[in-house]
């Protein structure tokens, strides 16, 4: 019996994993970086949206007018600065590189640099003030209804943030998807993912489109980091602890593929908390081995099929069990 | 206040051993058969847990293995470092043992690695190494009789433990430089050897070094082998040198560590890996607070200074990149005899002969 509570944690979660993933998808199809520095822009985000609401400091009264305008600001500045530091490193590092021809594996090791620059440099800006582990002043809580009990659904309790973070991840990717079907900017960086050269002889303005690219990624990240550190306190490192999961989602999917990275999420957010609670109680598999999940996935994607989820049908799925299971047939025959 | 050197070099000698062997095994497959073997770290761990695994157990059963103290804690560590201060033989005896099953033990996973080598390259195999390392990791602190998980597997003595205090880590400092001046002169050799150039031809062009018969696979499997059975034997040194294993000791900016020294020092040139080392040694133990106190330098940073030593990887790797490319010591062409002569005929001298009259 799958209880509710976690049944809502795995959405939640999924739908984080996909709001954050998303920006790392977008850099991959338009830039062609596997940008390991985007951790650290859903770390910049997270604790923007938490010193913002400790900035704002007594005037934050629950429920009150004070609460509102400091949720709005904190969220704001996430997508802002993480925005700006994505911009930022993309002007700086990777374009310069990119300029020269650089290939994408001098690229993913440069952006583990920039990674490294960005997560100890706000390290050593936050230590002297004892914010190494901080928790932003509004709290995950519950709703109350006007007669005073908690809002629950099936018996489990729907917080704030669970009410707050899956509108607002459905509510992106139906932008996200008018952004890309509907606007020149939108399809300059679809025309500019499939096809860079192309996409310049058109006259596509790729360099506006590509800083376009890396506000958006920069701020999605941060949108998310702002969400996931009202969930859990956050750290310097954290944005680095969760990187590997928003590979697997974004793996998972293809890489470049926009639903592929929004199923991918949720795969991903299911996996780790449903799945993991399935092998717990089917075969004792301990707990801990939950950061194992998103690993294999990556591992067994690039190996069994790079180009992740998208384009799979059920025929090709039956398919490629029945020609594996072909395979097996004659060693089976032989033991 | 005098600087205790005697204490701070043989620390920095094993440090700087220990990672030049590790620099040595990436550039062996990166620089010079281009596989970006960022799960460095992942056969690093495998030489440590095969090394302290192997090494407590029989010092266990050789120290009569007492049911009544815990194996895997501190009185039965200090079993095994007061049974390997009594018997140089049976430690000494053991330390090779473990050296060489770490090489072969590691050079076997590493050329498993070499199965998603010949499916991915470049970013995508990188991106599935760094995964494979990370896996090893959570694997290690969950797995108890591997390495003790959590908590570690201490008790691991010091393979000179039976001489005096301070002498027993100048010895093993010693030889740790030794093994690598060994690894290193072997990585020249492999390097300049016809397999290095088979190494260099599939790095830049494998369609080419296919079309003239050349079994790239086979190189890549090869490759992979032996620059893992080299990381396990670092990893093998670290146990012996920090003489406990620890499975969160093994991040991946260990892996990240040797690619910054690679690309310091210069991609496929061994001379440029040995500073690229020396350099990050010596990075490493700046931004440590013992050795600031070794020094005689008394500060108290309202930070950790470790934070400091990785801003500093960070920033190498990416100054590094935009303006030197190719590192301090840019790549050279092989050096072989032929070679050696072919840049002779070059020199003025033969220029000078007289000129043959072709009438």
């Amino acid at each position: 019996m799958v209880d509710v509570a976690d049944l809502f944690q795995s959405v939640l979660i999924g739908s984080l994993y996909a709001l954050m993933a998303l920006g790392l998808t977008l850099t991959y199809a338009v830039a062609k970086i596997p940008n390991f520095a985007h951790a650290e822009y859903v770390t910049v985000g997270a604790y923007t949206a938490a010193l913002v609401t400790i900035a704002f400091g007594g005037a934050i009264t629950l429920g009150g007018s004070g609460a509102a305008a400091a949720i709005v600001a904190a969220f704001a500045l996430a997508f802002v600065v993480a925005a700006a530091i994505a911009l930022l490193s993309d002007e700086l590092v990777f374009r310069p590189l990119f300029r020269r021809a650089a290939t994408s594996l001098h690229l993913l090791v440069a952006s583990i640099g920039v990674g490294l620059i960005i997560r100890y440099a706000l390290s050593l800006l936050v230590a002297p003030y004892d914010f190494l582990v901080v928790t932003p002043r509004i709290g995950k809580d519950l709703i109350r209804l006007p007669g005073g009990e908690a809002l629950a659904v099936a018996g489990a309790p729907v917080t704030n943030l669970l009410a707050g973070a899956i509108p607002t991840t459905f509510g992106i990717v139906a932008a996200l998807y008018l952004l890309f079907t509907r606007t020149r900017i939108g399809k300059g960086m679809r025309a500019m993912a499939s096809n860079f050269d192309l996409a310049r002889v058109a006259g596509i303005k790729t360099t506006n489109i590509r800083r376009f690219t890396w506000l958006l990624a920069g701020g999605l990240a941060g949108l998310g980091g702002a969400f996931w550190i009202v969930d859990v306190p956050g750290t310097p490192e954290m944005g680095w602890g969760i990187l590997l999961w928003l590979f697997a989602a974004s793996i998972l999917g293809g890489f470049t593929s926009f639903w592929g990275t929004v199923a991918g999420g949720f795969i991903v957010g299911f996996a780790e908390n449903l799945g993991i609670s399935a092998l717990h109680d089917g075969f004792g598999v301990s707990f801990s081995y939950r950061p194992m999940i998103a690993l294999v996935i990556i591992v067994l994607v690039f190996l069994i099929r790079p180009q992740g989820i998208t384009g799979l049908t059920t025929g090709e799925l039956v398919g490629q069990i029945r020609k594996r299971l072909a395979a097996l047939r004659p060693m089976l025959e032989r033991a | 206040m005098a600087v205790d050197f005697s204490f701070l070099l043989p620390l920095l000698a094993t440090s700087f051993g220990i990672y030049l062997i590790l620099a040595l095994s990436f550039n062996l497959e990166y620089g010079y058969a281009g596989q970006p073997n960022l799960g460095k770290v992942f056969f690093y761990s495998v030489g440590a847990y095969a090394a302290g695994a192997i090494t407590t157990r029989v010092l266990w059963a050789l120290a009569g293995a007492p049911a009544n103290v815990a194996f895997m804690q501190a009185p039965g560590a200090a079993i095994r470092q007061a049974f390997a201060r009594s018997n140089p033989g049976a430690i000494l005896g053991l330390f090779v043992v473990s050296l060489l099953a770490a090489a072969v033990i590691g050079a076997a996973v590493g050329y498993l690695a070499a199965y998603p080598a010949l499916r991915l390259r470049g970013d995508f195999l990188a991106i599935v190494l760094i995964a494979v390392g990370e896996a090893g990791r959570v694997f290690g602190r969950n797995y108890e009789p591997l390495a003790g998980g959590v908590f570690g597997l201490p008790g691991v003595p010091n393979p000179f433990a039976w001489l005096p205090a301070r002498a027993d880590y100048a010895a093993y400092a010693i030889l740790v430089l030794a093994i690598a001046a060994g690894m290193y002169l072997f990585a020249v050799r492999l390097s300049n050897s016809p397999f290095g150039r088979l190494l260099k031809s599939i790095r830049d062009d494998e369609l080419a070094a296919s079309v003239y018969g050349k079994d790239a696979p086979r190189a890549k499997g090869h490759i992979l082998a032996i620059g893992s059975g080299m990381a396990a034997v670092a990893g093998a040194l670290y146990v012996f040198y920090v003489q406990q294993v620890y499975a969160d000791d093994f991040i991946p900016l260990i892996s990240f560590a040797a690619v910054t020294m690679v690309i310091l020092g210069g991609v496929a040139n061994h001379k440029g890996t040995l500073v690229g080392a020396a350099f990050m040694t010596l990075v490493d133990f700046v931004t440590r607070p013992v050795f600031l106190a070794i020094l005689g330098i008394n500060w108290q940073p309202p930070f950790d200074l470790n934070y400091v030593r990785y801003l500093v990887t960070g920033l190498i790797i990416v100054l590094v990149l935009l303006f030197r490319p190719k590192g301090l010591l840019a790549e050279r062409p092989v050096d072989t005899v032929a070679m050696r002569v072919a840049q002779s005929w070059k020199t003025p001298a033969t220029v000078d002969e007289p000129a043959r009259d072709d009438s």
